[in-house]
């Protein structure tokens, strides 16, 4: 599609200001989206100006992606085309923190980090933790549906939105759901926008529910020979009374990245089980126990920790694959499968990693069917790509069989062209993608970004 | 086509006996919970995916509007064919297809009734959390139309955050299986957008829910206040003290003098208002956390707080917090159910305005409401016979909301548009709101077949941009 760029930058100056455009080649090339480089970069500081560049945008036949922290750019397929890339970073202010309410709404440029030591000091938390969380902005997390171990015990996004405002890619702004915890006043467009990636519009704003700060939180991290120990005891904590908030499977690998500070890769071991609990000391006392006597009694070695070691190893843990050393071949993908197959999909993971020789670095949020594993080709391999094209298309094809899903989270861009980021869309599509159609019939919000084209 | 023979057609695909159109039967399907009525063209019972799925693609074909129906306990007139067409009685698809405890789901047909499902996991162990109080008539396809909430949503969410998939019939007779024993499924999240919509994006036949392990103790309280005031001050009391218990409950006098009479569970008579409280969790801080409770409602003016002493005396205060709705209509011929949502704070200051409504049009207006998330139900009293006093019914239910609104909430929380709250949608949406939720609606349903002509007030002509 071709753009008129130069009037449209004029124009995008007189709304922001010339300062707030960028056109260099040193600015847009940071900003290339799966190595397409967009030919502008703007900031805009308010909701409104956000629409004001939509429209524009959507008058000049202009196509957009929205960008926030960056942390989720690696998902989804390259954009078909794209002339503007909007950055959200200048709206990062606090709208209102009801405390009393457990309730607080943020523009959407706002960093998770940052919300997380604003509501610290009400003594509350928002108990989503994906990776970067210093850096994950609250539209990000919305937008990609980003998610961490806790999501054992408190869900997803969808669990914790209670509203949000958007710039649609008319330009028209718009509110949906509120802030209260129960609202049927229309129909549940927060769950629309959750998980849209940026192909419906840009989000501008959010208001999420709170939890009040546990007062005791602890870890066990046991360490077992054998995933088949470790999966046992997933299985019995799940069976049983004990509400962990996250319960994370890593291999061998990932086990390797966590800091040696934390003195887990002393004891021989291939797999580990780390296990968090928050609430009431009494509860938390309570669940250390019985989980120290599960681990040992399914032949794992435990290591307890309290408090701020326990906030230190999920730090370590939930961005496990992010701390790896940079590798520009590698390709992470996310597995979703029924809980029960996890076990089973990382045994999978690992021989289909094995047969293409490939490093394989796992982690699993095993209570959740969720394993991330990052594959990198052996540095002799011929193309670098053609053996992790085959593993991949191999366990997405296993997941798909269970009835799951695999996603590519990051992977260079000559493996995109080879294997489509989310992979054959089920039924309910021509839905989808008449959704997409009302919404943005000129497809200018993140073309192509999303499932089969949309 | 011919009226009679699209009946025809509809009696190939379910079987002659499974047509209801004569007209005593169909009157029998006019009506809901909520006041309107409309009479339906034919009644359908169907039995399986495939059948709804033909007499779906029939109606599409035909240009015939079709409304699903499980319990037709349905308060904003969501289950009324307002257009007439087709009511498809979904209530003997109502077996639980599988439980699968290693995965922490079950599948379900729609038809089932709530309590029924709560039934069949409890001798595994197992729960399904949302327990709307008609739970013992509203079926899960009811449910997961309308979002339901109940006393548990405060601690665990409403039906959105425990429906994990669904089998559907679109409008055009597509079966589509979106969401399901695996999470995140790429692609929008059809089966959250589809929970909530009402019965205008189709018709769900499975439900895929989350099942989660019982809890290992619960400890409940009533709570005994001689002001509502001090009642609703310590809900909040509670949360800031931060503690989340599974359940708020509060029910005011008129409300607890209509159980009493009806359930005999032991209420005191004379006193303002009673809350109900659980928790739920491992056991060994439910004490500790009883304790805690018990202090907060005595530092805040409880006059007696009583903790259930066995399973039989929690069931006891149970009955009277789900008996509510049933008892208070012995206090007059009928009553409408008012559904609005505040944040939680804001509980004292809408009391007292609900009641300053009440004397303003003179109508009694008992309360009973999920405390926890502001969840507000004015009850209030008439007679259906008397014209006038309906009028000043609606006016007061319109000003209640518009009140909730000004607060900080919303127009429903639970139980629905429907019918029933259309004009009300312009008190939280703008034109634009509406707009989007307008195109999700023809995504769905192109030719608009699907429950016609609720939720969405006619569109203003000038289109308003914000």
């Amino acid at each position: 599609m071709s753009c008129d760029v130069a009037s449209l930058q004029r124009h995008l100056e007189e709304i922001l200001g010339a300062e707030h455009v960028a056109s260099d080649p040193g600015s847009t090339a940071r900003f290339s989206v799966d190595g397409v480089v967009p030919a502008l970069i703007v900031r805009p500081g308010t909701q409104d100006e956000v629409a004001q560049v939509v429209s524009a945008c959507a008058a000049a036949g202009a196509a957009l992606v929205p960008w926030g922290g960056g942390t989720g750019m690696g998902m989804g397929n390259p954009p078909e085309h794209l002339e503007v890339v909007v950055r959200l970073d200048r709206l990062d202010r606090i709208v209102e923190f009801d405390a009393d309410n457990l309730c607080v709404t943020v523009e959407a440029g706002m960093p998770l980090g940052r919300l997380q030591e604003m509501v610290a000091g009400s003594q509350e938390l928002l108990p989503l933790d994906p990776p970067d969380s210093d850096k994950v902005t609250l539209g990000g997390l919305v937008a990609a549906n980003q998610s961490g171990p806790r999501r054992l015990l408190h869900g997803t996004a969808r669990d914790w939105v209670l509203g949000m405002r958007l710039v649609l890619p008319n330009g028209e702004r718009i509110r949906c759901g509120g802030r209260v915890i129960k609202n049927v006043s229309g129909y549940d467009m927060n769950k629309l926008f959750i998980r849209s990636f940026g192909t419906l519009g840009i989000i501008t704003e959010v208001t999420v529910k709170l939890l009040p700060m546990p007062v005791a939180t602890a870890t066990v991290i046991g360490v077992f020979p054998e995933l088949s120990g470790a999966v046992a005891v997933v299985e019995k904590v799940l069976a049983s009374f004990l509400l962990p908030e996250a319960m994370d499977l890593l291999d061998q690998a990932a086990l390797k990245l966590l800091p040696p500070a934390l003195g887990l890769q002393a004891s021989a071991g291939n797999f580990a089980l780390a296990i968090g609990l928050a609430g009431s000391q009494e509860t938390v006392d309570r669940q250390l126990r019985d989980l120290e006597a599960l681990v040992s009694g399914g032949g794992g070695s435990p290591s307890t920790f309290r408090e701020m070691d326990a906030k230190k190893v999920w730090a370590a843990i939930t961005n496990v694959l992010e701390m790896a050393p940079p590798d520009p071949t590698r390709v992470v993908c996310k597995v979703a499968v029924p809980i029960g197959r996890i076990a089973g999909l990382m045994t999978s993971a690992r021989v289909r990693a094995a047969e293409q020789d490939l490093a394989a670095t796992m982690i699993a949020h095993a209570g959740s069917g969720v394993l991330r594993a990052a594959l990198s080709p052996a540095p002799a391999s011929p193309d670098g790509l053609s053996g992790t094209v085959s593993a991949v298309e191999a366990l997405r094809k296993e997941a798909v069989a269970l009835g799951g899903s695999l996603v590519i989270q990051e992977a260079p861009p000559g493996f995109k062209a080879r294997v489509d980021a989310w992979g054959r869309p089920g039924s309910g599509f021509a839905t989808m993608r008449r959704i997409k159609a009302e919404f943005d019939p000129r497809g200018l919000c993140s073309p192509g970004r999303f499932l089969s084209g949309i | 086509m011919a009226h009679k023979v699209f009946v025809e057609e509809l009696r190939k695909i379910v079987g002659k006996g499974n047509v209801l159109d004569s007209d005593v039967n169909l009157q029998l399907y006019q009506y809901d919970a909520y006041l309107e009525e409309r009479r339906p063209d034919a009644v359908v019972f169907v039995h399986s995916t495939e059948e709804v799925a033909r007499v779906v693609k029939l109606c599409n074909v035909h240009g015939v509007p079709f409304v699903p129906r499980g319990g037709g306990t349905n308060l904003s007139g969501g289950t009324i064919p307002l257009k007439g067409g087709v009511v498809l009685e979904m209530i003997r698809m109502n077996r639980l297809l599988e439980v699968d405890t290693a995965n922490l789901r079950a599948r379900v047909q729609p038809g089932m009734f709530n309590l029924e499902l709560g039934n069949s996991l409890a001798p595994l162990g197992y729960q399904y959390l949302p327990d709307p109080a008609s739970q013992k008539a509203a079926t899960l396809g009811g449910n997961v139309a309308e979002n339901s909430g109940g006393p548990h949503c405060f601690k665990y969410g409403v039906t959105t955050n425990h429906v994990m998939g669904l089998t559907v019939v679109l409008p055009d007779g597509e079966i589509a299986e979106i969401g399901g024993m695996a999470p995140d499924t790429p692609g929008y999240d059809l089966t959250g957008v589809f929970v909530g919509s009402e019965g205008t994006f189709g018709i769900c036949t499975e439900v895929v829910v989350r099942i989660l392990r019982q809890a290992e103790g619960v400890k409940t309280m009533l709570a005994i206040y001689d002001s509502i005031e001090r009642g609703s001050e310590t809900v909040s009391a509670i949360v800031a003290a931060g503690m989340i218990p599974a359940t708020l409950e509060m029910m005011d006098q008129l409300v607890i003098q209509a159980v009493e009479q009806s359930i005999h569970c032991g209420l005191p008579l004379d006193c303002a208002t009673v809350l109900i409280i659980e928790v739920d969790g491992l056991k060994d801080d439910l004490e500790a956390q009883t304790e805690a409770i018990v202090n907060l409602c005595k530092t805040h003016g409880a006059r007696e707080v009583r903790v259930a002493k066995d399973d039989a005396e929690r069931a006891l205060l149970w009955a009277g917090r789900r008996g509510a709705f049933g008892a208070v209509a012995r206090l007059s011929p009928s009553y409408l159910v008012c559904d609005g949502t505040v944040p939680r704070t804001a509980l004292p200051v809408v009391l007292k305005k609900v009641a300053e409504v009440g004397k303003k049009y003179d109508l009694k207006i008992p309360n009973v409401f999920h405390a926890g998330d502001g969840n507000l139900h004015p009850l209030i009293l008439f007679d259906w016979r008397n014209a006038e006093q309906k009028e000043r019914v609606m006016k007061a239910g319109m000003e209640i909301l518009e009140l909730c609104v000004q607060l900080g909430g919303t127009i429903s929380g639970e139980h629905g548009v429907g019918l029933e709250k259309m004009d009300a949608m312009r008190l939280v949406h703008t034109e634009a709101d509406i707009r989007s939720q307008l195109m999700v609606k023809r995504a769905f349903d192109p030719q608009d077949l699907a429950n016609p002509g609720k939720i969405f007030p006619a569109l203003q002509e000038v289109a308003s941009v914000v």
